[in-house]
């Protein structure tokens, strides 16, 4: 059985502007990206539908090739063994999820005297959201707040979750994963957000990406540190 | 029939940050050795880049948790759930490859815990049957061979060390800079943490060249992070002694009539089960699976599981919870922090190490400044999951967020342990480690008193509000594994004695966290990595020779208690 350490590279790149469908029906496609352009709405700045989130989702639900782009990024991993069954299980799950998911948003879009989730209006749209997750739409941050937390697991796998949940984190990697997976289309939502990344994954592979200039530097540690002395030169 | 390889001096079953050094001692010293590791050889300079989805979204290095799960329940009346507890990679290099790498020393008092406490009602206080004396030249040794950066004399506790570090810490952060402003503020002692990675010009000679970020859960495709396949590894290889089987996972050893060692049975990546015989046995599987390979050797002389004589292989099982606070700045009036940058931490404190019972606990932790981290899972608790008020979080607080972590010295209960699965199996059909784990009042309390207390510097730094992230359940996220096989001077409430060597099986030695008796106030790994070398060279010179000896241990009463001037 061929390690992990020998997975296959095969090469090519996924065009954030393609609208082939290898997973979705055109309606299934619509839909998602109605859905994903209320969780990332495009306002001055652009929104998941310009990001190409609906051409990242597609190409993950379609099998287990986009799983994995190669270190450098011009290219995907061919899985292989364990790791390939589990990953073709969770995928028929995922894809299972996602097929419910657009029925469930056209159903809610019907109670409210829609024809369809993707043809109503972005209020409609978002009450049909508010009910599939069973709380109203988020507020913005209060800094008031005394709300308390608890820990959980570092790592975000998608395993187990309902639809609306599952939707949301897939949209958040969809605008903001290297756009090597389809998304985030020329680097958009790092724009956004003020994330300077690195222009291909191959730069971060030999120091060429440094985020060097955004370390302190002028410092000196015994001015940091009270009490501290030096020892030496 | 079963296949056979060549028998060897040693096997070691786990190439992770207790393999490591044992398979570089035991090489050099002129053994043959085989080392199994049930993952992948990874080629970091091939494999690794600065892919978020990939490493923490898509499980590139995290266990599948569909191959490897475990399960964890709060009690023994409760049915176990499945639930990716302390997960931790399974390939050469095992967490090093991947892992933050937060490199600080011990303390005197981690190694007489019971000695400074006695018995805390509902725990089980151990002392270890070694002092901080017998690892530090070993921590010393780590320290310039594996690579750390750190700036001796900064921490005003620390212990006693023999040299100073081969590296020099990184600069701090922005975010790093303010928590340095926040503790000073308050009259703490804050430092450059040591880390696992090396900086320009350090003594080793070692590239020194990523400074991309991508860090804690990434693996790094150069030199600069120190992990266990960029240099005990070689070193090891590089004897001519030593022999890597990845992809080879080890169901069992095996034992005589006796009960002595003969060696184990492995399952190769084309599932043929193999035997390979040694002198000597070497189980660094990581806390957990240790104690789960231990439970899986059943045999005539131990129905129990191997070397369980005593009944106590599993139990004071302890992990750590990883806990934090969040500040949020003011992005219109405060100077960005880029929470995104660093090498994970930047900047922490043992000031609150020693017990002061007035806090209304014993013990005590760490706690660092650390990332808030890259766009997709920037840690920034309570975020609006969906909507304009997601999408405005993102913008305020990408750059303008900052976290103080926290490690929680729990402690240990012997109710709290590892055993087999009655149901779940594994990818090879193998019960799988279920986890039964419930807090003791006191890590509840230190963990609250902790937070609360980073929830001040944060404030003292100018934090417009704060979010506390406190302790509920454990979920294993610190990643960290002690106390399954613990050392000890009795074999009736111990598994192993202090050179890792399980009691009345001489030729089994357990060298990853499992031994430790009580989990350290800091992170683990050099501690693991020191007390692998130390237990490795007594196999080499003492054991394998035919000798056996016993370590003095000095008067528990004299060690001074450490508190910062
Ligand atoms: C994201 C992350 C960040 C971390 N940050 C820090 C930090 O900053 N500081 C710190 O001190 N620690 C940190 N840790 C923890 C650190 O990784 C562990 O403490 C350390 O790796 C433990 O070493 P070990 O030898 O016990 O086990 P591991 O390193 O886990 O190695 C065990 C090896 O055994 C192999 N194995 C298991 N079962 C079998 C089997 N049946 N057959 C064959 N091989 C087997 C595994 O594949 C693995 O490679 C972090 C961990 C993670 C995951």
């Amino acid at each position: 059985m061929i390690s992990k350490a020998d997975w296959e590279e095969v090469p090519g790149t996924i065009d954030s502007d393609s609208d082939e469908k290898l997973f979705f029906s055109v309606h299934e496609w619509d839909t998602i990206d109605a859905a994903a352009s209320r969780i990332i709405p495009t306002d001055a700045d652009p929104g998941a539908h310009e990001a190409g989130v609906i051409v990242f989702i597609d190409r993950y639900l379609s099998g287990i090739e986009f799983n994995f782009a190669t270190a450098a990024g011009g290219g995907f991993l061919q899985m292989a063994g364990k790791d390939a069954v589990a990953a073709r299980a969770r995928n028929a799950n995922m894809q299972r999820l996602y097929r419910g998911g657009v029925k469930e948003l056209d159903r809610i879009a019907g109670e409210l005297g829609q024809q369809s989730f993707k043809s109503a209006s972005a209020d409609v749209q978002d009450q049909v959201l508010e009910q599939l997750s069973g709380s109203p739409k988020p507020a913005p941050i209060s800094l008031d707040s005394r709300e308390v937390f608890h820990s959980r697991l570092q790592g975000n796998t998608d395993d187990g979750m309902p639809f609306f949940p599952t939707l949301c984190l897939h949209v958040r990697q969809g605008f903001y994963a290297d756009p090597v997976y389809g998304g985030n289309k020329g680097q958009v939502g790092w724009r956004v957000i003020g994330f300077p990344g690195p222009k291909c994954l191959r730069d971060t592979m030999d120091g060429t990406y440094s985020t060097a200039e955004y370390f302190v530097q002028e410092y000196d540690w015994s001015e940091l540190i009270p009490g501290f002395k030096a020892s030496g030169g | 029939m079963k296949r056979k390889m060549e028998p060897v001096d040693v096997v070691i079953v786990g190439l992770g940050a207790g393999g490591g050094p044992a398979a570089m001692v035991l090489s050099q010293a002129g053994y043959k050795v085989v080392g199994f590791d049930k993952g992948p050889w990874l080629r970091p300079a091939e494999h690794y880049s600065g892919d978020e989805l990939k490493y923490q979204n898509r499980s590139y290095l995290w266990p599948d948790v569909d191959l490897m799960p475990r399960t964890v329940r709060s009690d023994d009346q409760s049915v176990a759930e499945i639930f990716n507890f302390s997960p931790v990679p399974s390939n050469v290099g095992g967490g090093t490859s991947h892992m933050a790498g937060w490199t600080p020393r011990p303390r005197e008092s981690d190694f007489i815990f019971h000695s400074l406490h006695g018995d805390l009602a509902g725990a089980n206080l151990a002392d270890w049957p070694i002092r901080y004396e017998h690892l530090e030249p070993y921590l010393t040794k780590v320290e310039w061979t594996y690579g750390i950066s750190g700036l001796a004399g900064a921490d005003k506790g620390a212990a006693f060390r023999s040299k100073d570090y081969p590296s020099e810490p990184l600069p701090p952060t922005r975010f790093g800079k303010k928590f340095y402003e926040g503790a000073s503020a308050l009259g703490i002692n804050a430092f450059p943490l040591p880390m696992s990675h090396l900086t320009e010009g350090n003594a080793l000679g070692r590239p020194a060249v990523n400074r991309s970020s991508f860090w804690n859960q990434y693996g790094d495709p150069t030199e600069t992070r120190s992990s266990v396949t960029t240099t005990f590894i070689p070193l090891a290889l590089a004897t001519g002694n030593f022999e890597v089987r990845a992809d080879s996972f080890v169901r069992h050893v095996k034992v005589d009539r006796q009960g002595r060692a003969t060696g184990v049975v492995y399952v190769d990546n084309d599932g043929v089960e193999i035997e390979q015989d040694a002198r000597v046995v070497i189980l660094a599987l990581g806390a957990i699976e240790s104690a789960r390979l231990m439970l899986l050797s059943k045999s005539a002389r131990f129905p129990d599981g191997l070397a369980n004589d005593s009944g106590v292989v599993g139990k004071n099982a302890t992990f750590h919870e990883y806990l934090f606070a969040v500040g949020l700045f003011d992005n219109e009036r405060d100077e960005p922090l880029n929470g995104w940058t660093g090498n994970y931490q930047s900047g922490g404190s043992m000031h609150f190490y020693e017990t002061d019972e007035s806090r209304g606990h014993i013990g005590g932790g760490i706690i660092a400044t650390t990332q808030t981290g890259q766009p997709i899972n920037m840690i920034l608790p309570g975020r609006p999951t969906w909507g304009q008020a997601m999408k405005d979080a993102d913008r305020s607080y990408f750059s303008h967020a900052m976290k103080i972590g926290f490690i929680l010295q729990d402690m240990p209960q012997e109710t709290n342990r590892v055993d087999l699965d009655p149901t779940v199996k594994d990818a090879w059909g193998l019960p799988v480690a279920r986890i039964t784990n419930r807090p003791h009042a006191n890590d509840l309390a230190m963990s609250r008193w902790q937070i609360d207390k980073n929830m001040e510097i944060l404030q003292a730094a100018g934090a417009t509000r704060t979010i506390p992230v406190y302790l509920e359940r454990f979920t294993g996220n610190a990643c960290h594994q002690q106390g399954t096989v613990r050392m000890g001077i009795d074999p009736e409430k111990s598994v192993l004695n202090e050179w890792g060597q399980a009691h009345g099986v001489d030729n089994l030695f357990v060298l990853d966290g499992a031994g430790f008796p009580t989990a350290l106030g800091v992170n683990p790994t050099l501690t693991i990595m020191a007390n692998s070398w130390r237990c490795s060279d007594y196999i080499a010179q003492t054991h394998l020779r035919g000798r056996a000896d016993r370590l003095e241990l000095p008067n528990t009463g004299e060690v001074r208690r450490q508190e910062p001037k």
